[in-house]
């Protein structure tokens, strides 16, 4: 396309043709995540279970060992149910995640992905569009939560900015796990793998602080939770609902996260090398 | 000695929400009568066949079948039936002879006389190899045999197939209507849906068109094509004059309405006697024919007759017609 | 030319259940880890509650020290649920492959069908409980005695056949898998809305108020029994009676669902 151009003109070209292709990514990106997002929300049939059932589990857990706060030990909270919302958050946003490795899956099987594969466009870009559709499930969740936490009576005790601070660490904790559901699924291609391993979500949770102050469980889970980088991720969460902002939690948290992205993009990465190889 | 009818159904009627899929069928069919139920798809066959095997209740009209009345007496008709679906309801997991034993069960055999059956069935249907194998792995023609054999498990009195041969290969076709016609000659009576003009043709005594939910022709496939008319030669000319050749050919039958400026369709009431006729005098008046068909009416000029469409979605041309040139 | 009907009824329908359960054996043993799902889920519900919330018989009012004792019953029950459902959503499979009408159009009647899939599904629930009990027992569950064990195992097999009759009727209902899910979570929240969790005093809010009415209840604490102390008929009939009184319930409205299937 540049012919004989001079040096400076082309560095300017060179340097015009990234801040394009950083536009078409960018675009690209805001298309798949409408995309994404519209499909999430479209059929409330397959977005119910994400949040239906953790809020299920929610009444049931906070009914049945409601007396755990009388517990010598337990971290002073206003109620379990106050103690539980971060936990029911990270369900969803785990579920979340899950439903959206499935979504990506699918496109894969019926060939979607090949034909944005043969794009001109930034495979990350694919991905993250993506992405945009489990990060809005995640937001929508923690919305959810909190209304039923202050219609069920719990306090805020961070106030509306813990309140925004827990939103938005949910709300990218999907993002990040969603990642890691796009490159299994990347790696497979195959949705009902991707969904047999709801289980999976299950044991990690159960296997941190989401459902129980880590002090108080149980040999070996307790060992297994407080290594387990999604306690911290709880714990972010958790600690502006039920005493305030605090730096070191809400560091952690990040670093967790941060974690987490580190190797869902490391998993998607090598996914897609393999893929686009293998064909 | 009137036979009593094997099947009887009047003014049948199911109503799905607002839509009438099947409205005020008649329909009587003798004892070891082949009944061929023709139709395109959506026209109602399938729904009418579900009532009639108690699988649908009917929303209006009655229906004999074998001597009992398909709804106060569901039970009853079930154990004289024998029913092959569109949709063969197989288990994949289970081998053919599990399947059959199966169904020997369901129709309350005793153990022995059913494992009897089902030895002797396979054989009979050329599954005798096949039959420890997975349903699974059965190919289309061999899930429809087995389909057959089950539904014949308990030597029914009546046999309904709805559309047996849809999605096979010509060779399973005729595997298949080779046995319709042995089991009708044990006195079998068969209720057979179709939108194959020529295996309604082929197999049945008796042949109802149905179309949007109604019967709209009934009769004997000779009947019903003698209805319409005898068959037609159709020439088509190289050049030269229409007028003449029409002229000429007036003279042998009558003309029907042409369809393009080359064509001349010519009713030969003794069919292909009458060919030489036609082909002498034009050649004695000096016209040059390109080429010359004999169309004998089918079942779908039977169809088109009635309903204004045709039955077949591509207009294939009959099998019997006998091209020829001059 | 007619068969001879030589069997008298009751015979042929005891041999078309069997068929039936039969048939229902071959999901198992002919389609690889199809068993995996059904012992998974109670089994990693079992060590996950049990990790997280075993701390709680410290609280006054729990009739024994070792949660796992106390839960090991729950996750049997989670099992026979779980069975049971799948055995509906099996059936809505069924329905939606056309097998159902090769039954419908049988002189077989629609209750020995039901009893096909439910009583396949009641056999099928012990290999959860089963699986879920020998890991309980080295991590600390109690040996409920003999007497304990046979209620135990009674109670998951009839629960087992109370979930099959509600994953039946949806399945006859919806006529379609998509009802899967509403099979498996009516049935878990039935069993965990309990005493599932804790003692019947240490229940908070709704959830005592549920537990005291839900029949699930009695269930769990004659299955619990022999976990947690003796065995007492005492403890044990107020189980039985919930069980058949839901067999009868659901079994009809299944059966209803059946006979409909063609209106």
């Amino acid at each position: 396309m540049e012919g004989h151009s001079l040096p400076r003109s082309e560095a300017v070209g060179r340097a015009k043709g990234s801040a394009n292709r950083v536009r078409t990514n960018a675009r690209v990106v805001t298309a798949l995540g409408a995309r994404s997002i519209r499909q999430t929300f479209r059929r409330p049939q397959l977005m119910a279970p994400i949040v239906v059932f953790p809020t299920i589990l929610l009444a049931i857990q906070t009914g049945g060992a409601g007396g755990a706060v009388e517990l010598p030990g337990f971290p002073p909270v206003q109620s379990f149910l106050q103690f539980m919302l971060a936990g029911a958050m990270m369900q969803s946003l785990m579920l979340a995640g899950n439903s959206g490795g499935i979504a990506l899956a699918v496109d894969i099987e019926m060939g979607f992905t090949d034909r944005l594969f043969a794009a001109p466009i930034s495979r990350y870009a694919i991905v993250l569009g993506r992405l945009a559709g489990t990060a809005a499930l995640g937001l929508f969740a923690s919305l959810w939560f909190f209304a039923i936490g202050l219609v069920f009576g719990a306090e805020i005790a961070g106030g509306v900015p813990g309140a925004l601070l827990a939103i938005a660490l949910v709300t990218v904790t999907a993002a990040a796990v969603g990642g890691v559901g796009a490159a299994i699924a990347l790696r497979t291609g195959s949705a009902s793998v991707v969904q047999g391993l709801f289980p999976l979500v299950l044991v990690v949770l159960f296997l941190s602080s989401a459902f129980f102050p880590v002090e108080l469980m149980i040999e070996p889970a307790k060992t297994i939770a407080e290594y387990n980088p999604f306690s911290f991720i709880v714990e972010g969460v958790r600690e502006p609902i039920v005493s305030g902002v605090d730096a070191t939690d809400t560091a952690e948290a990040v670093l967790a996260i941060a974690g987490i992205v580190v190797i869902g993009l490391g998993l998607s990465a090598r996914a897609l090398r393999h893929r686009l190889r293998a064909g | 000695m009137a036979a009593a009818a094997a099947i009887s159904v009047r003014g049948l009627e199911r109503a799905f929400d607002d839509v009438l899929a099947v409205r005020g069928v008649d329909i009587e069919v003798g004892e070891g009568e082949i009944y061929g139920f023709l139709g395109p798809n959506g026209a109602g066959k399938t729904t009418t066949v579900r009532m009639l095997t108690t699988l649908l209740l009917p929303t209006g009209g009655r229906a004999t079948v074998a001597g009992h009345d398909v709804v106060a007496e569901a039970r009853q008709v079930r154990a004289s039936i024998g029913v092959a679906l569109q949709e063969a309801a197989l288990d994949p997991l289970m081998t053919g002879r599990e399947l059959i034993r199966l169904q020997a069960t369901l129709q309350g055999l005793p153990g022995a006389e059913g494992r009897r059956r089902a030895d002797e069935l396979l054989e009979r249907v050329d599954l005798a190899d096949a039959a420890d194998r997975r349903v699974g792995a059965y190919s289309g023609g061999m899930q429809r045999r087995l389909d057959l054999a089950a539904a014949l498990v308990h030597e029914p009195r009546v046999l309904f197939l709805d559309e047996p041969t849809t999605g096979l290969d010509p060779v399973s076709r005729k595997t298949i209507w080779e046995e319709v016609r042995a089991l009708n000659d044990g006195g079998t009576t068969v209720f057979l849906t179709t939108q194959y003009l020529e295996e309604a043709d082929q197999l049945a005594d008796n042949v109802g068109i149905i179309d949007s939910g109604t019967i709209v022709a009934e009769g004997t496939p000779a009947a019903l094509k003698a209805e319409i008319g005898a068959p037609h030669v159709r020439l088509q000319l190289e050049d030269g004059s229409i007028a003449e050749a029409e002229e000429i050919c007036r003279g042998i039958g009558a003309l029907l309405p042409p369809v393009d400026g080359k064509t001349v369709l010519v009713e030969v009431e003794h069919g292909a006697a009458d060919i030489p006729r036609v082909v002498r005098a034009l050649d004695e008046a000096g016209i040059e024919v390109g080429s010359l068909e004999l169309v004998h009416p089918s079942l779908d000029d039977v169809f088109v007759a009635k309903t204004g469409h045709h039955l077949e979605k591509q207009k294939v041309p009959p099998a019997s017609s006998a091209p020829a040139n001059a | 030319m007619e068969a001879t009907a030589a069997l008298p009824a009751w015979r042929v329908n005891l041999a078309t259940i069997g068929a039936l359960m039969s048939r229902a054996k071959n999901e198992l043993l002919r389609v690889p880890g199809a068993a995996i799902p059904g012992v998974l889920a109670p089994t990693i519900f079992f060590l996950g509650l049990n990790g997280v919330f075993g701390a709680l018989t410290q609280l006054q009012g729990f009739e024994t020290g070792a949660y796992e004792s106390f839960i090991v019953p729950v996750s049997m029950l989670q099992g026979a649920g779980f069975t049971g459902a799948a055995a509906g959503v099996n059936m809505a499979r069924d329905i939606e492959q056309g097998w159902l009408d090769r039954l419908l159009v049988s002189p077989a009647p629609r209750w020995v069908l039901l009893a096909g899939t439910v009583l396949a599904a009641s056999a099928r629930a012990l290999i959860p409980a089963t699986f879920v009990f020998a890991i309980a027992l080295p991590l600390g569950a109690g040996w409920p005695g003999v007497d304990g064990l046979l209620v135990t195992f009674f109670m998951v097999a009839a629960m087992a056949a109370v979930a099959a009759c509600w994953g039946s009727m949806l399945a006859l209902r919806f006529k379609s898998q998509s009802a899967a899910p509403l099979m498996q979570a009516g049935m878990m929240a039935l069993i965990l809305t309990t005493t599932a969790y804790a003692p019947l005093a240490l229940l908070q809010g709704w959830l005592e108020k549920v537990a005291r009415v839900n029949p699930v209840t009695q269930v769990v604490e004659a299955a619990r029994q022999g976990f947690v102390g003796g065995v007492s008929w005492a403890d044990t009939w107020p189980g039985l009676l919930a069980l058949a009184g839901l067999l009868l319930v659901l079994g009809a409205l299944a059966l209803r669902e059946m006979r409909r299937t063609g209106a």
